[in-house]
């Protein structure tokens, strides 16, 4: 149980980092790397509250899978996006994109 | 095999997806390139025709509740489907208007290469959105969400060559993705309380649950977030006035006539069946939502006077608009008579506003279509030029803003209603005032698009061609038929409220 609430901290913490990255920085592959964080946050707390010392829930483990699909196609598009900026602007700092306002 | 007459809509949706390009391809081949717009067409018919099945399998239902588990696997554990009269109203406007955008493409898209894609990612959306409606558990909403969200990405996106898709997609992206995260971390929270997702076994576990009331609050907080930020509710509102304008018109008309509301419906559902019966006090999550419906209603059209680009206009309108549908929600959630009113309010409303604002956004593609600009000073007295869209324009605004003869103003006149008998009387001052405020801009747009006289740029623009007209026409039509004769659509949406507050009914029955 100790060690359950570990993961769950660490879990909490990821988001936080996850939060902190998509808010406050500028590069847009920054940005991508902060969703990556909290989504591993996300998953971490599922793993934690559905696994018990000798056994783990399927329900947990499967949503987890399915949703690491969904991040990796989540991923392509964002870099799409990425690499469409970088290659119409020459830069991927957020706050040169000419009418980006968050 | 028999298929479940739930699983038929999704089945032809996805195959529908996975043929288009194939169809695509071959119709290269032959030189006969128009074939997939037919077969899109005829997908979202065969799925219109599927949904009615459906509806009338719920109607002649015990409870008019369906329940179907794949997989073999009892509720708690199995993938679960639950389809009851709110599920089947919310999919009849998403496939509606998916059939009429559809229909508008084939002439507003023609000049972009990769039409095959285009329509792919169209039924996915729609297929997305009948998931999310459909679904009994939260594993499945979360798969259909993200499955919705995806192809929205890409549609905004879909003009890439553009600086503003990029842009806008990214943004709609990142903020998007965020939200639906804090959904997915929500429900990691409520799988912890009660070891599993179904909505109806959570429903039932929430009673006895020993969950702390800070912990519910924050679990309600992350779902209103989440799915506020997809249902544009105000401080969670900023992608869409740029996602909106980017995006292809068909597709603007679809984000802001049905996805939105995909978001607002989730928000119905996880409220009314999953966190009810728990020990949250309702009266501080129904004054928190009604000041949300306030900001959004107040941002909205405030931001609305401010803008020159239409598109951009009708998207901060459609911001007001979702706190008219908050406002009608905060009340549902008082339950009883005084809910059940407010609730049909709020499902009129939103059928009215997938309508009203589906044709507005049609519209305006019309004109971009015809003249080839998004600023409205440029495009000053279109209507002389373009008669017959100017007529139906023409209607669709005075619809939104809330003229008597026509469905804006019936389901307006509801929410006030709804606001006053809750006794919330300051909320119903403000979206009064709000409906007021909300004339200045809509009148604005009417003067300059019809009564001035035309601009002389605009010498060499013809009317739009049929198949984008047909489907305007067909909401216009709708817009006046529920002004005059609201009986059977009141109904429905009744139907669809009561099937929203029979907590017991759902429970059971899965």
């Amino acid at each position: 149980m100790i060690l359950e609430s570990w993961y769950i901290l660490t879990a909490m913490i990821l988001l936080f980092i996850g939060i902190y990255g998509i808010v406050v920085k500028r590069n847009a592959i920054k940005v991508v790397i902060g969703l990556e964080i909290l989504t591993a946050g996300v998953h971490l707390n599922f793993i934690a509250l559905g696994a018990t010392a000798q056994s783990a829930d399927p329900l947990a483990e499967s949503i987890v899978i399915v949703s690491i699909l969904i991040g990796a196609c989540l991923a392509t598009v964002a870099l799409m996006f990425v690499i469409q900026a970088y290659r119409r602007y020459g830069t991927i700092n957020l706050r040169k994109l000419r009418k980006l306002r968050w | 095999m028999e298929i479940s007459p739930i699983l038929q809509p999704l089945a032809v949706l996805l195959i529908s997806a996975v043929l288009l390009p194939v169809i695509d391809a071959l119709g290269k081949a032959v030189k006969f390139e128009k074939i997939r717009e037919i077969f899109a067409v005829a997908g979202f018919i065969a799925v219109f025709y599927t949904i009615f099945n459906l509806y009338q399998a719920v109607m002649s239902a015990e409870n008019h509740i369906l329940q179907l588990s794949i997989s073999g696997f009892g509720p708690p554990f199995g993938v679960s489907f639950v389809v009851d009269s709110l599920s089947v109203f919310m999919a009849f406007i998403f496939c509606g208007l998916g059939l009429l955008v559809a229909i508008f493409s084939i002439r507003y898209m023609e000049k972009d290469s990769g039409l095959g894609k285009y329509y792919s990612l169209l039924f996915t959306m729609v297929a997305g959105m009948v998931g999310v409606v459909f679904t009994g558990d939260f594993f499945n909403l979360f798969i259909f969400w993200e499955t919705l969200c995806i192809s929205s990405y890409v549609l905004v996106g879909f003009r890439i060559r553009q600086w503003a898709p990029i842009e806008a997609g990214f943004k709609y992206l990142v903020m998007s993705t965020l939200g639906s995260l804090l959904v997915l971390y929500a429900m990691s929270l409520l799988y912890g309380l009660t070891g599993t997702l179904n909505f109806a076994s959570i429903a039932v576990l929430m009673q006895t649950s020993p969950a702390t009331p800070i912990t519910l609050y924050f679990i309600l907080g992350l779902i209103v977030v989440g799915f506020g930020i997809s249902a544009a509710i105000v401080p969670f509102h900023t992608w869409l006035p740029d996602a909106h304008p980017a995006a292809p018109s068909p597709i603007s008309a679809m984000l802001s006539g049905v996805v939105i509301k995909a978001g607002i419906y989730a928000i119905i559902r996880i409220l009314t069946i999953v966190l009810y019966p728990s020990s949250i006090d309702w009266t501080i999550v129904i004054l928190v939502l009604a000041v949300f419906a306030a900001l959004s209603m107040t941002v909205g059209n405030l931001m609305a006077l401010l803008q020159n680009d239409i598109k951009r206009l009708l998207a901060f309108s459609s911001v007001a608009q979702m706190g008219y549908i908050v406002l009608a929600v905060s009340v549902g959630l008082f339950g009883g008579a005084i809910g059940l009113y407010g609730l049909s309010s709020g499902m009129l409303h939103i059928l009215n506003h997938a309508i009203m604002k589906g044709l507005l956004f049609l519209c305006a593609g019309a004109f971009i279509h015809a003249v080839g600009t998004r600023n409205l000073a440029d495009l000053t007295g279109i209507a002389h030029r373009m008669r017959v869209t100017g007529v139906i324009f023409t209607v669709g605004v005075l619809a939104i803003s809330g003229v008597p003869p026509l469905n804006g103003f019936i389901s307006e006149l509801m929410i006030l209603l709804a606001t006053v008998n809750a006794g919330m009387v300051l909320f119903a001052g403000i979206m009064l005032a709000n409906v007021l405020l909300g004339f200045a801009y809509y009148l604005r747009m009417l003067y300059i698009t019809v009564w001035q006289p035309p601009k002389e740029n605009l010498s060499g623009v013809k009317e739009a061609p049929l198949t984008m007209l047909i489907p305007m026409v067909i909401l216009m039509l709708l817009c006046i038929i529920i002004g005059i004769w609201p009986a059977p659509f009141l109904n429905f949406a009744f139907h669809a409220a009561e099937a929203t507050l029979n907590i017991a009914g759902y429970i059971g029955m899965v």
